[in-house]
Order: structure tokens, then sequence, then C-alpha cells
């Protein structure tokens, strides 16, 4: 069995979304395959422990979609099966956005423009202490509006930090629309590029494609901090989520539910 | 006092290299002998103060000790949901210091004034609330915030405004300072930062007691209503809002114990209109001794 296989990320996903009868399914399928690579390939957890002092850090800077992360944290049992069915259920510890009283959660984002600062903060203390530690922050293509992710941008170039890896979740949408219609952002490569970055933009969905990206990335120590603009679907893996904003918003019914569970059957 | 401030924070980080001191772009003179002697632990990140404290809170997280200056128009009022949610919600040891409280750069308008810090951070889980009034204090409040134990803010007013005390200050975490004991029992002064001062002139003309505030937060609550219950009026002086700081967290005791009168003295519920000195703005704002001395006689005839 494929460790963090999308499929069954997707199906805790819509599990949560389900029992909880909450929203945010499309901003956080969009980013099942970087959860996928990441936590298969790339984050290092000395003594599986998620609070080891040398471990990679994961900054979900983009909070909303901290239905992936959980369904990743669920897979390396750092969350239980009562955390996944309990979810938004009263008293419980999981929250509809990125907390960092999360064990596996790094920062505490939903107010969009805060995690990338406070990863950056994390890979300029790895390279103060001349560690190998790598710090990925996920944030959002809306998220990229916010002055503050241009700040930390500057910031990181500037601290020479070839040990930040920023994914970019472009699914093209923000909350009222599409990104391009909101607040346009142009090509996000060029302009990371322009910031001094290097950056490679790919299938946000191919892991492949995700993979290579991310050692060849890697493999730069430059002093050049890194970008990887993912090109998303936002509602990726369920037909009739694909593409469709309001299910930044739309609560599942038994209905929807048991259709998109169908849907992410593993194919024969 | 400012150099007590540099000074401290040059000591902490000789003998501890996870002390980090930041800022963004200000202090140009303030850190010369930091620079000199520890670049390494020097970090100007740039006109950008928002970023900044996200990344000493994520310094913090992997185990540094950050102090962020800034003017306190900027740290904390323009950090200010940095400040909630990178640093407090997650109580880490960040040190913050709003260098030019109140109207000290008079001559720059509303921008670079800070009337409101106080009442701003109040409100927020875990930060620590410090605003000393002389060089004494200052030292106390350092020995304090550089422990690194949870987020602390370090008020820096008026700081040349000559000492206070008579010597170092060594209160409880909390508690009040006695300046200056009177026989007058209808009116007892509560002053913090460079009020302090302004409340001892005022207090010598009818000989009543003074009490300076170096915490703010967490304050010792049974000594405001000890020193409330030997007094028919308290009187809060402070180069802040009259809304949110020591007045209203003052008013805030004493109303839920005792019948004490309070009376809050500091900057009205307006914008500095004019530019000048330091001492012209505090006659604007009606905190200058001589616009005081008349409402104090009207708190002493309505006794």
């Amino acid at each position: 069995m494929t460790a963090f296989a999308p499929h069954q990320l997707r199906q805790t996903v819509l599990r949560m979304a389900y029992s909880g009868s909450t929203v945010h399914i499309g901003c956080a399928f969009s980013i099942i395959e970087i959860m996928s690579v990441l936590y298969r390939n790339h984050l290092r957890y000395p003594g599986d422990n998620p609070a080891a002092t040398l471990r990679d850090y994961l900054v979900l800077s983009k909070g909303h979609g901290v239905m992936a992360q959980y369904a990743c944290l669920y897979e390396k049992n750092w969350l239980t099966t009562t955390d996944i069915e309990n979810y938004f259920k009263d008293g419980s510890k999981l929250k509809g956005l990125s907390d960092a009283h999360v064990v596996g959660c790094e920062v505490t984002s939903g107010s969009l423009g805060h995690g990338l600062s406070v990863g950056v903060g994390m890979a300029l203390a790895a390279k103060l202490n001349k560690s190998d530690q790598y710090c990925y922050a996920i944030v959002g293509d809306g998220e990229m509006n916010e002055g503050t992710m241009w700040e930390a941008i500057l910031f990181a170039k500037q601290q020479a930090l070839d040990n930040l890896i920023v994914i970019v979740d472009e699914n093209g949408f923000q909350a009222m629309g599409k990104t391009h219609e909101v607040l346009g952002l142009g090509s996000l490569k060029d302009k990371f590029i322009a910031f001094g970055f290097d950056a490679i933009a790919v299938d946000g969905h191919d892991e492949t494609a995700l993979d290579n990206a991310l050692i060849e990335l890697k493999n730069n120590k430059n002093e050049n901090p890194k970008a990887i603009i993912a090109r998303t679907v936002k509602g990726k893996g369920v037909s009739f989520m694909e593409n469709e904003n309001s299910w930044h918003y739309t609560r599942l019914t038994q209905d929807t539910f048991d259709l998109a569970m169908a849907e992410l059957e593993p194919v024969v | 006092m400012r150099s007590v401030f540099s000074k401290a924070i040059l000591a902490a980080a000789q003998a501890d290299s996870k002390v980090l001191l930041l800022t963004g772009d200000h202090g140009y003179a303030l850190f010369d002998e930091f620079r000199k002697c520890l670049p390494a632990q020097f970090i100007n990140a740039g006109i950008a103060e928002q970023n900044m404290v996200g990344v000493a809170a994520g310094l913090a997280k992997a185990g540094f000790k950050p102090i962020v200056y800034g003017l306190s128009a900027f740290v904390p009022i323009r950090v200010l949901e940095q400040i909630k949610m990178d640093v407090c919600y997650e109580n880490l040891p960040v040190v913050f210091m709003g260098d030019g409280a109140g109207l000290v750069y008079s001559s720059l308008g509303s921008s670079h004034q800070s009337t409101e810090d106080i009442a701003v951070l109040r409100c927020i889980p875990n930060i620590s609330i410090l605003s000393p009034c002389d060089v004494y204090e200052m030292q106390y409040a350092m020995d304090q915030a550089l422990r690194f134990e949870s987020p602390f803010y370090v008020r820096m007013g008026k700081s040349d405004i000559g000492q206070v005390h008579q010597g170092p200050v060594s209160v409880p975490v909390g508690d009040l300072v006695p300046v200056r004991t009177g026989t007058q029992n209808n009116i007892v002064f509560l002053a913090t930062g460079s009020m302090v001062k302004t409340a001892v002139t005022l207090a010598e003309t009818i000989d009543a007691a003074v009490w300076s505030a170096p915490g703010l937060k967490p304050i010792n609550k049974n000594q405001v209503n000890n020193i409330a219950l030997h007094t028919k009026t308290l009187v809060t002086i402070e180069e802040h809002s009259i809304m949110g700081g020591l007045g209203s967290l003052v008013a805030e005791i004493v109303s839920e114990t005792g019948n004490t009168r309070v009376v809050r003295m500091g900057v009205q519920d307006r914008f500095s209109q004019k530019c000048g000195s330091y001492d012209y703005l505090l006659k604007e704002h009606g905190i200058d001794v001589a616009a005081l001395l008349p409402q104090l006689s009207s708190i002493l005839a309505t006794d």
C-alpha cells in the first residue's frame, strides 16, 4: 500500500468534513498531492517525533486547507480515529484552521500572511544553528495578496535561506472569485525569480513532478530561497467539486458524501 | 534609560548566544555597541515590521530569545495581530521594546506618537506590560523581561527627564513602588512612566503620596485596593489615553471592591493637533503641571 495515497487522504478529509459538517473541502483537496509527497519523501522527523528538535518544518500558511494535513497526521498516528470522527464536536481539539497547539502543526494560521514569516524565522533559526533542517511552507495563491508575504520573501532572500521551500498552491481561486479577477498576481514564478528565488512551476497533482522539483531545488545549495508554483485544481479528485469555488463554503450531505467517496475509490 | 536598555540587552546577548536583537531599521545610534560586539546576533529586518515579528516568533519556536525593537507607534501597534497570533497564542519568549512611547516624537505628528499601546495590548493573553519611569525601573523591567519566560512589552517613554527613585527597585512582579508619602488623606497619586515625575510635582503642592506602577500587567490588585482603602480619591496620571491604560485598569480594580473615586489624568480621546516641542505637546494635551494643578484643586474642592 502506498503511504499517504492521495485518494485515501481525500477520503479522510471527506469523513472529517461530513462528520463535522464543515466547509473548506476544495482548498484541502488542492494540496493533497503536495502534502502526500512531502510526508512520504521529504519531511524528516527524527525518532518519528513531531516535536523533535532537528525535525524539518512544514508550515501550512494557508491554514484553510488544514484537513489535508490532518489526514496526513492521522496516517502518521499523531492523530487518532476519535480526533477524526469527532471533528468540530464540542470540546474537540482540531479546529478549522491550522493551529500550533496541534501536534504536527507548526503555525497558527488562518489569518493569512502569518505562517510564511514564522516559517522564515524557523528556517533562519536552522541556519543560525548550522543544522540541515528544511522549512517547507505551503501558501495559497490568494494569500499572496497579503503584503507580509512579500516582506517575508524579501527577508528570506536577504538572509540567504536556501533551506526555505515555498510551495504555492496555485488553484486560481480565492474566497470570492478567481485570483486574476480579484487582485491579479500575474506570473508568480516570474515574481519569485525577480525576488531572487529559484522557482519551478509544476502540475501540483503530479506526484513525480512535485518530487523531482523538490529534489532539484534542494540540490541547488546556492543561498537562494526556493519556490514551487504548483498549478492545482480547487476541489481536485471529485468531479463535481473541481474548479467549483462553492466547495470552499459548501457542506456535504449524505448524497454528496456518498458520491464523492465513490469517486475516490482506487481504480482497480 | 536608553543606555540602561542597550547595556542590558548587550549583556544578555553576550551571556547567551541565543539572544538576538531584531529591529525594523530603527535605532541608528542606539545599537552601535551591540552591532560592533555581536554582529551575528543583530538582525535588521528592514522596514517590514510585521514580517519581523513573525520571524521573531519562528526564531523563538526554534529556541532563540528574540528582542524586537521598534518605535511604540509600530511595535506594538502596527504588528498587533502578529503579537497576538504568532507570539502570544503560543506564549513564546519574545521581548518587545516600544521606544518613544507617548508624545516623545512631538514634532513628527500622530504617526509617530503612541497613546494607545497599553490599551490594545492589555487584553491579549500571556503578554506582560512594563512601563518604567527612570533608569532604576528600566533595569528592573529588563531584569524581568530578559528572563525570556513569556512575551513582554517594555514601554519606553520620555527617557531624559531624570530619576524618580534614589536606588535600585526590587519589588515583586506587579507591585507598585512607593515614591513619596504624604499627610494628605484625600488624594493619592498613581502614575506610570514619564508621568511619575509630574505626579510628584503635583503631590508636593498638597503633600500627597505617590506610587509608581512599573508593571501594568500583571498588577498587584490587592495592593491597589489597599491603597484605595486609605484615601477618598485615587488620581492616575499617564502619558497615554485615559482609555485602556493605567487609569482604566485602576478603575476596573477599584470599582469591584470599594467606593474610592478614580480620576484619570492622561491624553483625552483626541489626536495631537499641532507641532512643537515635547513640553508643548504635553501642554496641548493638558497633561503638563500647569494644566493639571487647577484640576487638582477642583478634585480637592469636591472631596
